[in-house]
């Protein structure tokens, strides 16, 4: 036998029809089958955002009710629409997704599409500013509790991650605000007004303070919209940091349990070097998965964070359009919130995959 | 391991960039832009709309007041009508339902059109179509119909003759001249394409806006009209959510002035901070409460208003406006505010600026009321500002200091608090008012005209001069129409007193608090107090440091 004849692979079997779609990689399979869950979860989500609109009462009543006689409320119901038959208002809503159209508000007839296009940038920065706070807090302090488990820096750091995460986040941003304002730090917006003017002729405009502070390339434009974006971040980054450091502890002290860093201790691999090389990127799997979770808990809490340090985004403008009772503003936002939260799980489950080989099989 | 090191180094390499960079650009109006050569006003407020079709509010109306001319306008200081883009306003001597202004000549709006008679026509004629829920077109019901009579002439026909208080409403949201080469003439316009139509000639024009975040205003070099020139090139409005932010970002000195709507605690508190001032001018809001008199207690009329009597006998106005709003409401005893032309103190007359036990005890034994009477007394606790609560507390421990009443005071949400007053379900509530224009007429005829179900004579649901009932009050009705068609001030404001006199004597309403219009201004700010006066306009013309 030649060394060709060796590593020639033996001939098997031909497929089956049906396994010929199973021959997909384990990944590719994985990626399909939540794409495929990925379309009736958002479903779910957004039949229940209508339904819940709907339950609470007639939204014209709400928004405009005392200011319009019941001849003028009739008319504007039907001309949002809102005379017609559940269902057919129901597929109107879900065919108008599907073209963009989120809907027009009640009480300034704005578009919703405008509005998210407008203010997402503003949440979609102050939700990455707080992950990076998150990720600053929690992972360390996580790593530092797993280290000195059960003795006094751990029980501080558990006691620091439970108020952080039992705190309200509008309470803790209140506290920023008097403890730091005084010396000179903003207390709301998201950069100074002659900065917030200059980035308005940035082009292109992303909306992104300080993506289009980089575009303009002044480095005191930079500095003032993270200076103004620190309190927020930090009031909001708390919170999933809380969150974070419980995690990472508690993966940590279970990865350091298992076989394999049994065995490297056994080879003599100092504990450091086996906590820091062997346990540490183990246990960072279940955090990312959890991130994905984390979003949906940001978005809640940038509503707050938002109003709080009045950051014009997305939770600003819902707060706004409760306080008005316009609830087909609230409908339009809320419903790309649970697309977000939808669309989001599913990156973080593919990040994962990516990660974790273990979770596509 | 390596990478997350390197994850990590990035991470913390970010962070420390970041407040270097903040701390390296941390002055306070760091960032460049030309803020600091104009100037900052702040408010809580917030814009419906620019186009006046499609508004009725303080936030939108403090827009259109920079951007947009109207025929007749009030110049800084003053309640005198004085022409804008009109050059003469009167009522044709021989017909007087007819009101005819003179357009001034060369008049344009800042995207270069014409400004002509035929523009005030689509613009009044506009909002009339368009019949906005948000609009003004209801303050539009004394106009029967609208022509223009020439290149520069316009003739509203008016329902009555000689309406003396038609003029007025030209200055209201109702007001603006729009370009009709750019505005839509059956819906409202979009913000943002306001902004980019340009269809402004006011003192400035827009030059950036974020609807309800930022608008920046330049001064537009051809404005010909009453305000005269703007003192600063450069005004920029920012939006607030929540009044705390305010009041931070002024006593930082952040912003300039901060104009509506600090509480009455912050405005204390900055009155006592170093480097900012605050400015107290004319107000014009009136709070009130409302008995229904159909539903209120008493088993008679003339009981129900020896109850109305001893009410308001029994009142603290003084104790609620230094308690409660710090000064920032001043007691009202009449339903036309001090400081209106023709304004009395018709219920210090009637009742005493204090309460009386003894005079309130009389009322009630002399129509033979048994004491104590219990009064269900509602209030709103949010579209009347967050002292409400408060303020009818206070009301509430007044009445039943003096034994002689026992009030169940409950709140209801504005939601349900609107449909729930118009259908006669409380007996005595609260309700507050801001006036459209400011004269004393506006104070009177929305209350005791002739009360008709869709609201549009008497609104606040009283069943005063409801035709109906024992509370018609045809003496009222006439003298109503004797003041609103009076050209001469002497006897029209004898008449307004007499009215001032008669409700004090019916009591349909108990008038409590007048608002005062408040700005706080930093150092070096001047011009704030010059615009706070009982027109309510707040004008950046003003405005200099």
């Amino acid at each position: 036998m030649t060394t060709a004849e060796v590593l020639a692979p033996t001939p098997g079997p031909p497929e089956s029809p049906a396994k010929r779609g199973a021959g997909l990689s384990p990944l590719a399979r994985y990626l399909l089958v939540r794409a495929a869950l990925l379309v009736p979860m958002v479903w779910v989500l957004v039949t229940m955002v209508f339904l819940l609109m709907r339950v609470i009462g007639d939204p014209i009543q709400a928004a405009l009710g005392g200011r319009l006689s019941p001849a003028q409320i009739a008319e504007r119901k039907a001309d949002a629409g809102l005379d017609r038959p559940i269902l057919t208002q129901y597929w109107e809503y879900i065919s108008g997704l599907f073209r963009g159209d989120f809907g027009t508000t009640l009480t300034d007839k704005r578009q919703v599409s405008t509005i998210l296009v407008e203010n997402g940038a503003a949440t979609l920065e102050l939700a990455f500013w707080s992950l990076i706070v998150a990720f600053a807090i929690g992972i360390p302090l996580g790593r530092l509790a797993a280290r000195y488990r059960d003795r006094l820096p751990d029980v501080l750091l558990r006691l620091f991650a439970i108020l952080v995460y039992a705190a309200p986040v509008f309470f803790v941003g209140l506290l920023l605000k008097l403890a730091f304002t005084p010396f000179g730090w903003p207390s709301s917006g998201r950069a100074s007004i002659g900065t917030e003017l200059t980035l308005q002729d940035v082009n292109p405009h992303t909306n992104i303070m300080i993506v289009d502070a980089i575009l303009w390339g002044d480095p005191a434009m930079i500095g003032d919209v993270l200076k103004h974006a620190m309190l927020p971040a930090i009031a909001l980054g708390l919170l999933t940091g809380g969150v974070f450091l419980r995690l990472v502890r508690v993966n940590l002290l279970q990865t350091m349990r298992m076989d394999y860093v049994t065995a490297a201790r056994a080879r003599g691999v100092s504990e450091r070097r086996v906590l820091n090389k062997h346990a540490f990127r183990n246990a960072l799997v279940p955090v990312v998965t959890v991130m994905g979770l984390q979003i949906a808990l940001l978005l809640g809490g940038a509503i707050l964070t938002e109003t709080t340090f009045e950051w014009k985004g997305l939770g600003y403008q819902l707060a706004e359009y409760l306080i008005k009772r316009d609830f087909l503003a609230v409908q339009g936002i809320v419903t790309l919130i649970a697309i977000v939260v939808g669309v989001s799980s599913f990156l973080i489950d593919v990040i994962v995959a990516f990660v974790d080989p273990r979770v596509r099989f | 391991m390596k990478k997350f090191r390197r994850g990590t180094a990035i991470v913390a390499a970010t962070a420390l960039a970041g407040l270097t960079l903040a701390a390296c650009g941390s002055g306070k109006d760091s960032g460049g832009g030309d803020s600091g050569s104009g100037i900052i006003v702040g408010t809580t407020d917030k814009v419906v709309s620019i186009d006046p079709a499609g508004a009725y509010d303080n936030g939108s109306l403090n827009v259109q007041t920079q951007v947009y001319q109207y025929l007749l306008n009030f110049p800084a200081g003053s309640t005198d009508l004085t022409p804008d883009a009109a050059s003469k306003c009167e009522f044709d001597a021989d017909d007087a339902t007819k009101y005819v202004c003179t357009m001034k000549d060369g008049l344009k709006f800042a995207n270069g059109n014409d400004l002509t008679a035929s523009d005030v026509v689509f613009s009044f004629k506009r909002i009339v179509a368009i019949n906005d829920p948000n609009g003004p077109a209801t303050l539009l019901g004394a106009m029967k119909s609208i022509e223009a009579t020439g290149d520069s002439t316009v003739t509203f026909t008016l329902a009555a003759p000689n309406d003396v208080t038609f003029p007025q409403v030209l200055v209201t949201s109702a007001g603006p001249i729009v370009d009709e080469e750019t505005y839509p003439a059956d819906k409202v316009m979009d913000d943002d394409a306001a902004v980019a139509a340009n269809g402004f000639s006011g003192p400035y024009t827009i030059s950036k806006y974020s609807k309800n975040q930022l608008a920046e205003f330049k001064a537009n070099p051809d404005y010909d009209g009453t305000y005269g020139k703007a003192k600063t090139q450069t005004v920029t409005m920012k939006y607030y959510a929540k009044a705390e932010n305010l009041k931070l970002d002024i006593k930082n000195k952040d912003i300039d002035v901060a104009y509506r709507s600090l509480t009455p605690t912050d405005i204390a508190d900055l009155d006592k901070t170093d480097g900012v001032n605050v400015e107290v001018g004319a107000g014009g809001e009136l709070r009130y409460i409302v008995f229904n008199l159909n539903k209120m207690p008493g088993d008679s009329p003339e009981q129900k208003l020896a109850i109305r009597k001893a009410v308001a006998s029994s009142v603290n106005r003084s104790e609620i406006s230094t308690e409660v709003y710090k000064g920032t409401y001043t007691p009202a005893y009449s339903m036309v505010p001090d400081g209106q032309a023709g304004a009395t103190e018709a219920f210090k007359d009637a009742y005493g600026d204090k309460p009386d036990k003894a005079a309130a005890e009389k009322y009630l034994s002399d129509a033979g009321v048994s004491t104590p009477v219990s009064i269900k007394l509602q209030y709103n606790p949010d579209h009347y500002g967050s002292s409400s609560a408060e303020e009818y507390a206070a009301v509430k421990r007044q009445l039943e200091a003096t034994g002689l009443f026992k009030v169940d005071l409950q709140s209801t949400e504005w939601v349900t608090y609107s449909e729930e007053y118009p259908a006669d379900t409380y007996p005595v509530h609260q309700l507050g008012w801001f006036p459209d224009f400011p004269d004393a007429d506006n104070y009177l005829s929305p209350f005791l005209s002739p009360y008709n179900k869709d609201k549009s004579g008497n609104f606040t649901n009283s069943h005063y001069n409801d035709e109906d009932t024992a509370f018609v009050d045809t003496t009222m009705s006439k003298l109503l129409d004797s003041e609103r068609t009076d050209g001469d001030q002497a006897s029209r404001e004898a008449t307004l007193g007499e009215i001032q006199a008669r409700v004090a004597d019916v009591v349909p309403y108990l008038p409590l608090l007048t608002g005062t219009s408040v700005a706080v201004a930093v150092d070096g700010v001047d011009g704030v107090k010059d615009t706070l006066d009982a027109s309510f306009k707040f004008r950046f013309t003003s405005l200099s440091k």
